[in-house]
């Protein structure tokens, strides 16, 4: 993992005992593996008790160096190997190197998941609402009697701050059914997509694709 | 039911019991092709010079015909019904008949036509979609993300398309298809067939 000099100084000061005893380090650890995962960016997440008597700017440091070690060690999808090498590099000792990786792990999971939401793609559908009328006339046509169906489609913008809005359009029954099949064979593929994980937590995709 | 003509649109159909049936066959055409694609007043101006009339008189006898057209195919009058509300102009049987084979002939056009003028919202039109598997990107590595990406192309009433892309991942690709198989299967139970069958 590539870090830079300003990252590997601040885990070169968590690795201090002078500076982190081992509680104050393992606090620190989960303060900063926790702040990633809160939905709102906390500003007293970093007014723990334990903290009161160190330096506030290098606490700072040592939060950015730390998150920002954590984000390329999932965002590589970084072995125990990885991470020791790294730690090790900046003075971190075994037992700062275990506690920090046994963290890692437990939140590894949720950290990938907010890692590969991130990014720009197309509006993403979330939700579908329907309604079937029947029209028995109108201004310009009287004796219409047909039924149609009006669909919602509740489609979430990530690229816009996560607004979502609303694509409204009508459609008969047989356009309805034939979109229907359109869409059935795409989900019967996507549910065959199987994948194997291999010792080292390397993906294998076996694809059996039905049609 | 029957159509309830107007003293003017009488007397705007006066004219044509004065030409013989090959002018009103053609005036016949000329108003159902101005209802498809708007009206040409110079072809107004050329009938009237033919006929020794004025181009006003023709422009009327042509509108009401027009007018005659698209409101017998509005309420889809039955063929007693029109014939009985054209009696009221004193016409003779052989004009009726032409009148009435040109309602016959093109009101599912004409039909068509109004409703391309009601508000409608945007229509479906085509659906186009791709499975993709995402593999990396800027903020992960090593993804095995299955995505769905679809165009859905919509029509407006005015005849304007749009089409937009969209992308939904497999587990919500399922739920969008069970809630439209539950829309289809709404149409078929005993409540809506009723409807269908008594409503007309």
């Amino acid at each position: 993992m590539e870090l830079s000099e300003s990252v590997q100084k601040g885990l070169q000061s968590l690795a201090d005992a002078t500076f982190f005893d081992m509680k104050t380090f393992s606090v620190f650890i989960e303060v900063a593996f926790r702040s990633l995962l809160s939905a709102h960016a906390d500003r007293s997440v970093l007014d723990q008790p334990e903290f009161k008597r160190l330096d506030q700017k290098l606490l700072k440091h040592c939060h950015t160096a730390a998150t920002t070690c954590i984000l390329e060690g999932v965002k590589q999808n970084a072995d125990k190997s990885t991470i020791s090498a790294c730690l090790e590099d900046v003075g971190f000792d075994a037992e700062r190197t275990e506690v920090f990786y046994t963290t890692y792990q437990k939140c590894r999971s949720d950290l990938e998941t907010l890692l590969s939401s991130l990014g720009r793609c197309p509006p993403h559908i979330n939700d579908v609402s329907w309604r079937l009328e029947y029209c028995i006339k109108n201004g310009h046509v009287h004796k219409v009697n047909e039924p149609s169906y009006l669909i919602s489609l509740n489609v979430e913008n990530a690229n816009n701050g996560g607004s979502s809005e609303d694509l409204h359009f009508s459609c008969t029954m047989e356009q309805l059914q034939v979109a229907n099949v359109l869409l059935q064979p795409i989900w019967n593929v996507g549910r065959s997509i199987s994948w194997i994980r291999s010792f080292h937590r390397k993906a294998v995709i076996v694809f059996d694709i039905q049609f | 039911m029957l159509l309830v003509l107007s003293d003017e649109h009488k007397e705007h159909l006066g004219f044509l019991p004065e030409v013989d049936s090959a002018v009103v066959g053609e005036f016949g055409r000329i108003a159902v092709e101005f209802l498809r694609k708007g009206t040409n007043p110079k072809i107004y101006e050329g009938a009237a010079r033919k006929l020794s009339v004025d181009a006003e008189t023709v422009q009327h006898g042509v509108e009401g015909l027009m007018y005659l057209l698209t409101e017998s195919s509005k309420l889809m009058i039955s063929e007693v019904d029109f014939q009985d509300s054209v009696l009221v102009l004193g016409f003779t049987e052989e004009l009726n008949h032409l009148l009435q084979q040109l309602y016959l002939e093109n009101r599912k056009e004409i039909r068509h036509i109004l409703g391309e003028l009601t508000p409608s919202l945007p229509h479906y039109h085509n659906l186009e979609w791709r499975l993709d598997v995402q593999l990396a990107s800027r903020a992960l590595r090593q993804q095995v993300k299955p995505t769905v990406t679809m165009k859905l192309h919509l029509e407006e009433s005015g005849g304007d398309k749009s089409a937009k892309v969209l992308q939904t991942d497999p587990a919500t690709l399922m739920h969008l298809i069970q809630e439209l198989e539950k829309a289809l299967a709404e149409l078929k139970t005993t409540h809506c067939r009723r409807i269908l069958r008594n409503i007309k």
